[in-house]
């Protein structure tokens, strides 16, 4: 376990292995997109329950709009309402 | 009860007293053994109905095992015993008999077939349950354990007085679905307490609140009973109420919104309790036969990863003492094997092929899609990239990696990783081998979670998540705050209550209430009493006096005559005999 730990280290803290690695990422972005494209494209019987289900690459897109979405309300959310200081039930 | 039919939740109640007795290794093993025997007992039942006592002319059932509290006691017992191997390293007894307390209780409310049992069972959760959080025994956990068990006695009362008004109703307290009485007052109440138990909005702030003040391995047990009981008598009594479809799915998007804006740890994990729990309400809700089964999965995946993850987040709380992301960071260097156990559970709460959650979370929605409830699903799909961001990516990343903050914690205990382990296990066996899981759950139908499209677009969703997390890492940075949730009615809004009884209602009532008292009670009474001590004086002072004045004068009169000299009574004497002789003479 160590030495996975220390290779793990390596990876993270050597900037030129973690650009490689962030190059991978995008790849692996690329194709997990292009397989819903290629899967829907493969099979005819669709399973889908809606239409919106059929755009393509559907589940990657609305993974990234959920995302950004979530932060970016709920901050919102946050600043002008909900979030207070630590103490505020103390005081 | 008869000889076949040992309850295993009253054997783990009952049981758990043996603990203080017992020292040592030999106290070890009754803490594994109790659960196991639990577990064990419950894997031989065959369905039926045992353990009847008639109370108050009522069949008091103690044993309704079917299908659906099969599956249900299954998971409980199994995560008593998960637990107890987590908290086998603490020297405190009386954690031990409390976390035994709250699981029996929960497997008591599992099998109970009438309101009563279910009623005594659901009480002793929440006070069980109370223990743990207090016996972290700092100031902060005693006040949330306060919060915690006043808003489950109420919840307690409101459950009590449905079931009284459904008994005086129907005659019968016996518990199923509650259908007939659709819209009811009982109906109404009942529900109500179902859902503040499992932490639906705006009654489900106990739970953030709670769960991170309890002792590390309390809150391991919290997350696994309460919530799931709650979603199990829901099944029972309230499969295919529309509300609940709408509750559930605004409910997991909730617990999302919140865990953004969160910096305690465990408090992170337990808004997300929130928002998983809202799939199960959501999938009782729809009330399909599919619906019912993946609430009924869900729930079974959800106590294992869920389990691991606050064993997690436990294991590094006990190992670096520290509680809010803001001061972690680096410590994958020397808790990697934490980090990859609590990955696990991540991965399995993401809903990552091959891990737990994906073949039980996908049941319900699903399930949405079958009953063509298109915003339900929209809102299902994002909780689960919601999900994905919080628990599989900001808290590890803020935990073990980003910043180095210098805390070096060791890795925990050794039971401690196993009952990780164990966990782990768990969760990579039932996403691997679904049909494990699947045969044991209440409805008979074929549900298959790997296809081709849905394991591709699960992918895409869960990268493209990622992506959006890297994207905007600078806004995540957990900040010093807290988040204003409905506990503020009973935390800040009780205060303002006390502030206003003391302001302007004290001045309402010396002057409004103190000016009509004056009027109508100060000065009748006051004239009354005027003219009664004037009536007192007058007659009866006079009589008084007059009477002590005649006697008085009577007195001194006598007193001029008893002397109290012998000569002058002679002298009186002679005189009256003469006076006698003097009349005589002139008489005759």
């Amino acid at each position: 376990m160590g030495s996975a730990m220390s290779f793990l280290q390596r990876q993270i803290e050597d900037p030129v292995r973690l650009t490689r690695i962030k190059r991978w990422c995008y790849v692996v972005l690329a194709i997990a997109a292009l397989a819903e494209v290629v899967v829907s494209y493969v099979l005819h019987a669709s399973h889908s329950h809606f239409s919106f289900e059929d755009f393509p690459a559907w589940g990657s897109l609305y993974g990234l709009v959920s995302c950004v979405a979530i932060i970016l309300v709920s901050k919102l959310l946050g600043k002008v309402w909900l979030m207070r200081r630590e103490d505020y039930y103390d005081s | 009860m008869t000889l076949e039919w040992v309850h295993p939740g009253l054997l783990l109640i009952f049981g758990a007293w043996a603990l203080p007795l017992l020292k040592g290794r030999l106290k070890r093993a009754a803490m594994l053994l109790l659960p196991g025997a639990a577990l064990a007992i419950c894997l031989a039942l065959t369905p039926g109905t045992y353990g009847v006592v008639s109370f108050l002319g009522q069949e008091v059932i103690f044993g309704r095992v079917d299908r659906l509290s099969v599956v249900f006691s299954y998971v409980f017992s199994l995560m008593a015993f998960l637990g107890m191997v987590y908290a086998l390293h603490v020297e405190d007894d009386s954690q031990h008999v409390a976390a035994l307390t709250y699981a029996g209780g929960a497997l008591g409310v599992t099998f109970a077939g009438d309101f009563l049992s279910l009623y005594v069972f659901w009480e002793l959760m929440a006070i069980s349950s109370a223990l743990l959080v207090w016996q972290r025994r700092e100031a902060s956990a005693v006040a949330a354990g306060f919060r915690y068990l006043l808003v489950h006695v109420f919840g307690g009362l409101i459950l009590l007085a449905g079931i009284l008004i459904h008994w005086s109703q129907t005659g019968s307290l016996a518990f199923g679905d509650m259908g007939a009485s659709y819209g009811g007052l009982a109906w109404t109440l009942i529900l109500v307490s179902f859902l503040l138990n499992a932490a639906v909005p705006p009654l489900g702030a106990w739970l953030p609140d709670a769960y991170p003040e309890a002792t590390v391995t309390g809150a391991v047990f919290m997350t696994a009973f309460t919530t799931k009981s709650a979603v199990y008598v829901l099944i029972r009594g309230y499969a295919g109420t529309e509300l609940l479809v709408w509750l559930g799915a605004a409910m997991a998007v909730y617990g999302v919104v919140y865990a953004v804006l969160e910096n305690d740890a465990r408090r992170l994990l337990a808004y997300h309790i929130v928002s998983q729990v809202g799939y199960m309400v959501c999938g009782v809700g729809i009330g399909t036969a599919l619906a019912i089964n993946g609430a009924t999965a869900h729930a079974f995946a959800h106590i294992l990863y869920k389990a691991l993850l606050f064993m997690g987040a436990g294991a590094v709380l006990q190992m670096t003492g520290a509680r809010k992301l803001s001061e972690m960071g680096g410590l994958y260097k020397t808790m990697p094997v934490t980090l990859g156990l609590y990955m696990v559970g991540a991965f399995a709460i993401s809903a990552v092929p091959l891990f737990s959650g994906f073949v039980s979370k996908s049941m319900v929605i699903s399930a949405a899609g079958e009953a063509h409830l298109g915003p339900v699903f929209l809102m299902l799909t994002l909780a689960s990239a919601g999900t994905f961001l919080h628990t599989g990516l900001k808290l590890p990343y803020y935990m073990f990696f980003g910043e180095d903050s210098g805390l070096r914690g060791q890795e925990p205990p050794r039971n401690m990783l196993v009952a990780m382990g164990l966990a782990a296990v768990a969760c990579v066996v039932i996403g691997v081998f679904p049909g494990l899981l699947y045969q044991l759950l209440p409805n008979a139908i074929e549900y298959v979670p790997y296809t081709l499209q849905h394991v591709t677009s699960t992918l895409g969703m869960l990268s493209f998540t990622a992506l959006g997390f890297f994207l905007l890492l600078r806004h995540l940075d957990p900040e010093l705050t807290v988040s204003l949730d409905t506990d503020w009615f009973y935390r800040r809004g009780t205060a303002r209550f006390v502030n206003l009884v003391e302001g302007p209602l004290a001045r309402l009532e010396y002057g409004l209430v103190g000016e009509i008292y004056e009027l109508v009670m100060r000065r009748p009474v006051l004239g009354a009493a005027y003219l009664l001590r004037k009536l007192d004086t007058v007659v009866i002072d006079t009589a008084a006096v007059g009477v002590g004045r005649s006697t008085q004068t009577f007195s001194r009169i006598l007193k001029t005559v008893m002397s109290g000299h012998a000569q002058h009574y002679g002298l009186i004497m002679t005189a009256g005999i003469l006076a006698l002789l003097t009349l005589a003479v002139l008489a005759s």
